[in-house]
Parts: structure tokens; sequence; C-alpha cells
């Protein structure tokens, strides 16, 4: 596996949010594993629609299938890529196709082995059409020489770093040919009863209620899961998941299932530890949107007034209690493979936002504003309403009038991504490692799909930066690669069409007893193989 | 009339056997053919304000599976007969309910009957329970209180009322769940049974009891505190009736009095405010339903909506329009049963 060894210097910054969290104590594991026994677990939000689905579908669904699926690769807490049903994969010296030897014994929940055949159907049917359809545009085909390899093919050099990121992607799963080929795998009833080759193998689904998995015993790993059972149980109420946790009913919580005054109660009971760590591959992140498509914003001068109008600070403290930091770039900081400070200075500083507004030719009138703008905070995250009524506010101090409105998230969806109708937006975005395509497509021209969401809604479009990203796409040498996407930043963060507003920390509160949790950078879409209870 | 009417508590001689019998199914016939306009309102109106509402289930499905073929999402328009202008979609959907085919629901994959089903037995129960529970305390609690009016206990009642009709129920569940199950681990959490136990004979409906308790009592209180006051008020109002006083001086007992005479006519103002609230008793569900984690159709509903999953919303609607009236039907055939004057209206 050549990739293993190319991303060393990824060092995760859990370690430096864990020092800035009081009394948050680090995840790891104590004594000899225990065996047997029943995992309950929930995480920060609500029931999916189904346990898989193909295009992902959002957290819920990621969070209830990558439990019984596997995908082709992992990345551990140290940042290095391993194989998972993937004994390894190497490129060709044209990087433009790449061979990957696939693990044998693995088996099916249903029995039937795992076999080549069933990679070349997921990646060919189901990765490139739903689950990894916007990183795979230069793919070209997939052939099996023989049974233990498959051999991808692009049309493009691809990078090793991008191609070891897609075989870990949310859910880019192996899933069997035999339960999907044939039909709509949307639609196919296997969705609400999975059939993969994890650690847990579905047992029960009650709606409203919780999931049943159970122990997978011809789980590949031997010996593996310690624990009989696995129940993911849904509680709608932050508190009621709080109450639940203290009343010893549900054992971890991942993605912030506690508000964060119950996160340091719950630990104040010594009974729980919380920590940041398991999140480093999916930084989540608010971002303020400014719609290139009103003349006031297609100036750069407007858009760079609103970042220092905002005191991100303010944000974090008072909003997150401090469960987040300022943004200061398009790719955050947990991100070391490509994260950079050499960037467009964004301090608060609203003299400075009045300045740029003057220069912009939007002087205060003699009512004392310049000129008005509708703000839509989406409605998805309570936050983010929360974060509007401060910006409205903050924005109103450098004379910008702000007409509020917090939609709620089919509105919002429809308001940001399809419609186009805010001047300026208030969203969120997942952010995984590898920057192509989930970072570079919000500033992209091809990133422009009207009524696909957390794509480029903002309009804008910049020859420069779409030649950038297309070099970033095919560059195969890390340093060169790396100092392009550098470049991209520093681009992105002067011209500023979508502002990094925070970035925030994700919180996973265990009970004391749950041992190996939180061990994978990606802990939300972890098969959770190794974790159990001590006594 | 009321001086016509000797004591509306006797035994009642306006009608008897049979043709009280008749009254009743009279009653009952013209409800259920009341009971046809007002269903095909509920579903226009509901039809209505969905198509007004922004976003359609359609974005967000081709959204989180990230479709942007314009091909594909045509397809879909068509597939789901979205094509259709909206008159000619409620025509169909019209069609359908009467053939009690309620649609399919693309988000969960299954039938929108199948998607109910699941649930429904649950809100039911908890509507039952909550309802039995806040009949009985607040029926008792507004007989005490007229009872030993002016005393401690009627001050108890007051107040104890006054509380709960104030605390929201969401804070009174969240309360109820640290005291019980929190801090005194008496009662589960949430849920509606425990997961993996057994939920087979006696042992699983005693499973459910334990989990019904804490939910029942959040938004049941909430009702017993409405009914305790009006209770109290009409059993002090039929106090002062002629008819009371007449059985007084024949000699019957004060409980005698209260029980067969006062009680019963005093119960008719709490019958038809329960009538009234049963509509209210099932939004509130929805509340209870995401504190407690319990799996009724309020949670259902609550997904449907924030997913714009118009075929299961439009439902829950429908059959929950169904429960309604068919309550409101039981109250007034039990009204008429309370007050045999009814008939003669």
């Amino acid at each position: 596996m050549s990739s293993s060894n190319r991303v060393t210097r990824r060092v995760f910054g859990a370690g430096v949010v864990a020092a800035s969290l009081a009394g948050i104590a680090p995840a790891g594991a104590q004594g000899t594993p225990k065996r047997g026994g029943t995992l309950v677990a929930t995480w920060g939000g609500g029931e999916p629609q189904a346990c898989y689905v193909p295009a992902g579908g959002g957290s819920s669904p990621t969070f209830s299938s990558s439990k019984l699926f596997e995908r082709l690769g992992n990345r551990t807490m140290e940042g290095k890529f391993r194989g998972e049903l993937a004994e390894s994969w190497k490129p060709a010296a044209d990087f433009k196709s790449y061979t990957i030897k696939i693990r044998k014994g693995v088996k099916f929940h249903d029995g039937k082995d795992m076999t080549v055949d069933d990679v070349v159907y997921s990646i060919s049917e189901i990765w490139k059409k739903y689950a990894a359809a916007s990183a795979l545009t230069d793919f070209a085909g997939i052939t099996a020489p023989d049974a233990d390899t498959v051999v991808m093919t692009f049309n493009t050099p691809i990078p090793e770093f991008f191609f070891a990121s897609l075989l870990c992607g949310n859910v880019n799963y192996i899933v069997p040919k035999h339960v999907y080929a044939g039909s709509d795998p949307v639609t196919n009833p296997a969705n609400n009863a999975p059939i993969g080759t994890g650690p847990w193998k579905f047992k029960e689904w009650v709606r409203g209620s919780h999931f049943e998995y159970v122990k997978n015993d011809a789980y590949w790993r031997k010996d593996l899961p310690y624990m009989d059972r696995l129940i993911i149980r849904y509680v709608r109420d932050p508190a009621g998941r709080a109450a639940a946790m203290e009343a010893g009913d549900i054992h971890i919580g991942v993605f912030n299932p506690v508000a964060p005054p119950d996160i340091k109660r719950l630990i104040g009971t010594g009974k729980f530890v919380a920590t940041p760590k398991g999140y480093e591959e999916s930084v989540w992140s608010t971002t303020l949107e400014c719609n290139m498509r009103n003349p006031v914003f297609a100036k750069r001068e407007v858009r760079q007034a609103m970042f220092h109008a905002i005191d991100r600070n303010f944000l974090a403290k008072t909003i997150y209690y401090g469960y987040a930091r300022p943004g200061t770039s398009p790719i955050y900081s947990p991100n070391k493979e490509f994260y950079t400070t050499d960037t467009f200075s964004t301090a608060f500083d609203p003299k400075k936002a009045a300045a740029l507004l003057d220069a912009a030719g939007y002087p205060k009138k003699a009512d004392g504003k310049r000129f008005a703008v509708n703000l839509l905070a989406a409605g998805w995250f309570t936050e983010n309403g929360k974060i509007g009524a401060y910006v409205k506010q903050a924005l109103e101090d450098v004379g910008v009038a702000v007409n509020l409105s917090v939609p709620d998230r089919p509105t919002s969806i429809k308001r940001i991504y399809t419609d186009y109708d805010f001047d300026m937006a208030i969203s969120n975005q997942a952010n995984p490692s590898e920057p192509v395509p989930s970072t570079t497509q919000y500033f992209t021209t091809d990133g422009i799909k009207k009524g696909v969401p957390f794509r480029n809604a903002n309009g804008y479009s910049n020859p420069e930066v779409d030649a950038l990203v297309e070099k970033i796409k095919v560059e195969t040498d890390p340093a060169k690669r790396k100092a392009l996407v550098f470049q991209f930043e520093k681009i992105i963060t002067v011209e500023a069409p979508l502002l990094p507003i925070l970035e925030l920390e994700s919180i996973t509160v265990a009970s004391t007893k749950v041992q190996n949790h939180s061990n994978d950078p990606n802990y939300l879409a972890a098969t959770w193989y190794d974790i159990w209870l001590a006594s | 009339m009321a001086g016509e009417l000797a004591s509306p508590a006797a035994p009642p001689r306006i009608a008897r056997g049979s043709s009280r019998r008749v009254a009743a199914l009279r009653l009952l016939r013209r409800r259920l053919i009341q009971a046809v306009p007002l269903m095909l309102g509920v579903v226009v109106i509901n039809f209505v304000l969905i198509q007004l509402a922004p976003g359609s289930f359609l974005e967000l499905m081709t959204a989180e599976n990230q479709v942007s073929d314009p091909a594909t999402i045509a397809l879909l328009r068509t597939t789901y007969g979205l094509d259709d202008p909206v008159w000619l979609q409620l025509v169909k959907y019209i069609w359908a309910l009467m053939r009690f085919d309620f649609g399919f629901s693309y988000r969960q994959n299954i039938p929108v009957i199948d998607a109910i089903s699941v649930h429904l037995p649950a809100t039911l129960l908890l509507m039952i329970s909550s309802i039995t529970l806040a009949l009985a305390v607040g029926v008792a609690a507004g007989v005490v209180a007229s009872m030993k009016v002016r005393t401690f206990w009627d001050t108890l009642v007051s107040v104890a009322a006054m509380f709960f009709f104030a605390a929201p129920s969401f804070w009174l569940g969240i309360m109820l769940i640290v005291l019980f199950s929190v801090k005194l681990g008496w009662l589960p959490v949430g849920g509606m049974a425990t997961i993996g136990g057994t939920s087979a004979g006696a042992g699983g409906v005693l499973d459910i009891l334990h989990h019904l308790i804490l939910p029942t009592l959040a938004l049941g209180l909430f009702y017993a505190a409405i009914y305790a006051r009006v209770m109290r008020s009409s059993m002090l109002e039929v106090a002062q009736l002629d008819f009371v006083r007449t059985a007084r001086a024949k000699g019957l007992s004060r409980n005698q009095v209260t029980i067969s005479h006062v009680l019963r006519n005093a119960l008719l103002p709490v019958i038809t405010i329960l009538g009234v609230q049963m509509g209210t008793v099932l939004a509130g569900s929805v509340v209870i339903e995401s504190v407690f984690s319990w799996p009724g159709v309020g949670s259902l509903l609550f997904d449907s909506v924030s997913s714009r999953n118009y075929p299961v919303v439009l439902g829950i609607m429908v059959l929950g329009s169904l429960v309604v009236i068919a309550a409101n039907i039981a109250v007034d055939l039990i009204y008429m049963w309370l007050d045999p004057r009814i008939e003669i209206r």
C-alpha cells in the first residue's frame, strides 16, 4: 500500500482542541477487552430515512449503515491510510490507473463470499452514480483481471492522496452485487435491512425507536467484535439524550449528543468523558455565503468588509460555549495536510469594514444605512439562527440593513441551492482532508449546480481558481500539490465569496465504561469493530 | 324546557330501551354523514396548505441523493405525478383515499399506511392513557375541591391545577425524567419498551405500562388541571340548582346527592371539553413523543413535515381527523347517555 507512507506528517489537531476544553478527558482503551454485552449508542440527530442511503443521505444514515458495511480503505488516527476490504493499492507509473488487491476470506452477512465482482459492481454502479459521483468525474472504468485484483482506470492522473481518500469515503461501501444488481439501488428494500461485511449484522429496526445489530460471528477480523449487540437508539431531544445517558440507558453519543452546558455537567458526575477526537476527517464549519448575483456582493471589498465586521471569537465563545474556533481559510485547522495560516487577514475590525464599504462606493446615507441585504440562516442547526441574529446586529453597526430569516431545512435548501434566493446565507459544511471536490466545489464554476445542495451557491466564477483546481486534481507530486492548495486558499480568502466563520468542534460523550472509542478520525462513520464495555 | 324536567339525574323517563337505541343510531348516522364533508374539507385544506409550503419532497430527495441531472429530475417528477396540475393531483388523491390507498412514502420506501400503522398504536395508547388519567384525576380533584370549598384541599387543588396548567408539557416531561428516571431510577427515561426485553405476554404488557407512566403524566396532567377547574365550578353551580335542594330535602345523604345527582350533571361540561380537546391531545403528543422518544405518529409527523414527506403528512392528517371525529361521536353518545334530554332537543 504505497499510500501509507505518504501521509505520516499528518498530525491531527484533536490534542490541541482537547487542551482547550477544560475537564474534557481523552478517550482510549484500558485493560483487557471484556467480551459480550450490549452497547447502546446514539447521535446528535434524528432517525434516518433509511438504514442505508446509497448517495449518503446525510449523517444519520451514514451513522446507521457504517456499522454494517465496510470500505476498501480507512484512515488511522495518525493519519495513515490502511486497507479495510482492500489489502493494498498501488498506482501505475502514469497515475492513470490503480491496482487494488482485495482482501480474501470476507463474507457478507448472508454467508456469500465477497468477490471482485462485488467490488466492480459497487464502484461502477454505486460509487460512480451515487456515493462518489462528484469525485469520480474522471473515472474511466474498472476491470477484474483475477479473483483478487481490480484495476481502476481514469482519464487523467489521479494523486495518491485523492485516491486513498476516495477508498475511505463516507459511504463508499462494498455492497453485495447479488442483492443490488438489477434493481434500483435507491429503492432496494435491502436499504432498510442491509447486508454488508461489517462487524455488526442487522437484526431489527423498530421505527421511531432504535436499530438492533448483533455481532457478526463470521467477521474477517478474527475474534472481533468484542460485544454481542449494538443498539443505535434515537432520542430526538438533546435534554432527553442527556437524561438517558445519565440514567445509564445510553452508553455513548457521537456528534454532539447533548447541549454544551450538559457536557460539563455529565463530566462532573465522574461517570462520563467527552472528547473532540474522532472528527478530524469530518470537520464541520459554519460559513457565510455572499450571493454574487447581487451587484453589491459582486464587489470584493464588500465581501471582505463582511469578514471584518463579524467578531468570530464572540460567536465561538457565546453561541458555541467555546466549542468552536474562528475559521481563517476554506480548509480548516485540523487538516494538517493542507491547512495554511498564510492567508488573507480577516481580523475583527469594524472600522476597516466601514472603510472598505466606503471604498466600494457604499457610503452611509442620511438614514445611516448603506444598503440592505436579505440574510438567510439555514435552520438545520439551531445555532445558525443565533449567529444570524448576531450577524444582523454586527452588520447594522457598520451601516448595512439586514432582513433576517431562519427557514427550516427544506426551505433553506430550496432558497440557497435551488432558487438562490438570498443575499447572504449562513450555512454549514463537512470538510474531509482531501479538498477535491468536497471543498473546491464551493468555489469552482463547475460547482454551480442549481438544485444540488452544498455546492457553489454564491455564483462565484473565477477562471484562475478553476484552472488552479484542475491542476490540484491531477498533480501527483504531494509537495507540489500542497503548494497549489495553499495558493487556492490564499486566493479564496482574498476573494471571500464564502466566509469561513467558524470551525466547529464536534464532541463525543461516553460513559467511562466504554473503551476503544473515538479511535478513528471519522468516528461517526467508523465500524466500531473494537469497542467494548468495561464492567 | 328545564322547568318541565323533574330531576335530570333521576332514571330517565323520556326515552328508554329501544327508543334510546334508535335515537343513538339516528345520532350516529347523522354524525357519520356530517363526517364526510368534514373529511373532504380536511383533505382539501391540508393538501392546499402543503402545496403552499416552500420546498418539496422531490427537491429534498434529489438534494440528499445529489441528483442534478435535469432529465432524471423530470423523470422523477413524472414518476411521482408532480407533473399534473394541483387540482388533478388532489382529485387523484381523493380517489385513491376512497379506495383506502394513502399513497407511498418515497422517503421511507414503504406504503404510507404501513409507515403510519407502525406508529399509530403507540400514539393511540398514549392518548387514551392520558385522557383516562386526565378524566380520573381531574374529575376527582374537582369533586374534592367543590365538596371542601374554601378549605386547604380546595386551595391545594387550585394551586396544583394552576401549576400543571401553566407548566409547559415539554418542561414537565423533562422534570419528570430527571426526578423519576435519573435521580430515583424508578422509571425508564424513554422509549415504549425495554430494548431487547420480552415483548410477549404479561411481561411485555407490564413493560409497556412501565414506559407509559411518565409520558402519560406529562401529557395528561395538563388536561387534568383543566378538568379539575371546570369540574369544581360545574359542581358548585349544579349544587345550587333546585333539584339538588329537592334531593336534600328528601333526606338523601350528602354523598348520595353528590354522586347520584350533582356529579352526573356536572360532568356534562367536562365531557364537552373532552370532545373538543381530542385534537389538541393528538397535537400535544407530538411534543411529548419527542421528549420521551415515544415511537408514535407525532415523531413521524415531525419528521415528515421536516422532510416534506407530503404523502405521510396527509395520511396522518386524514387518520388523525378520523380519530378525532370518532372520539367526538363517542362523546356525543356519552353525552346523550348522561343527559337524556339531549335527544328531545
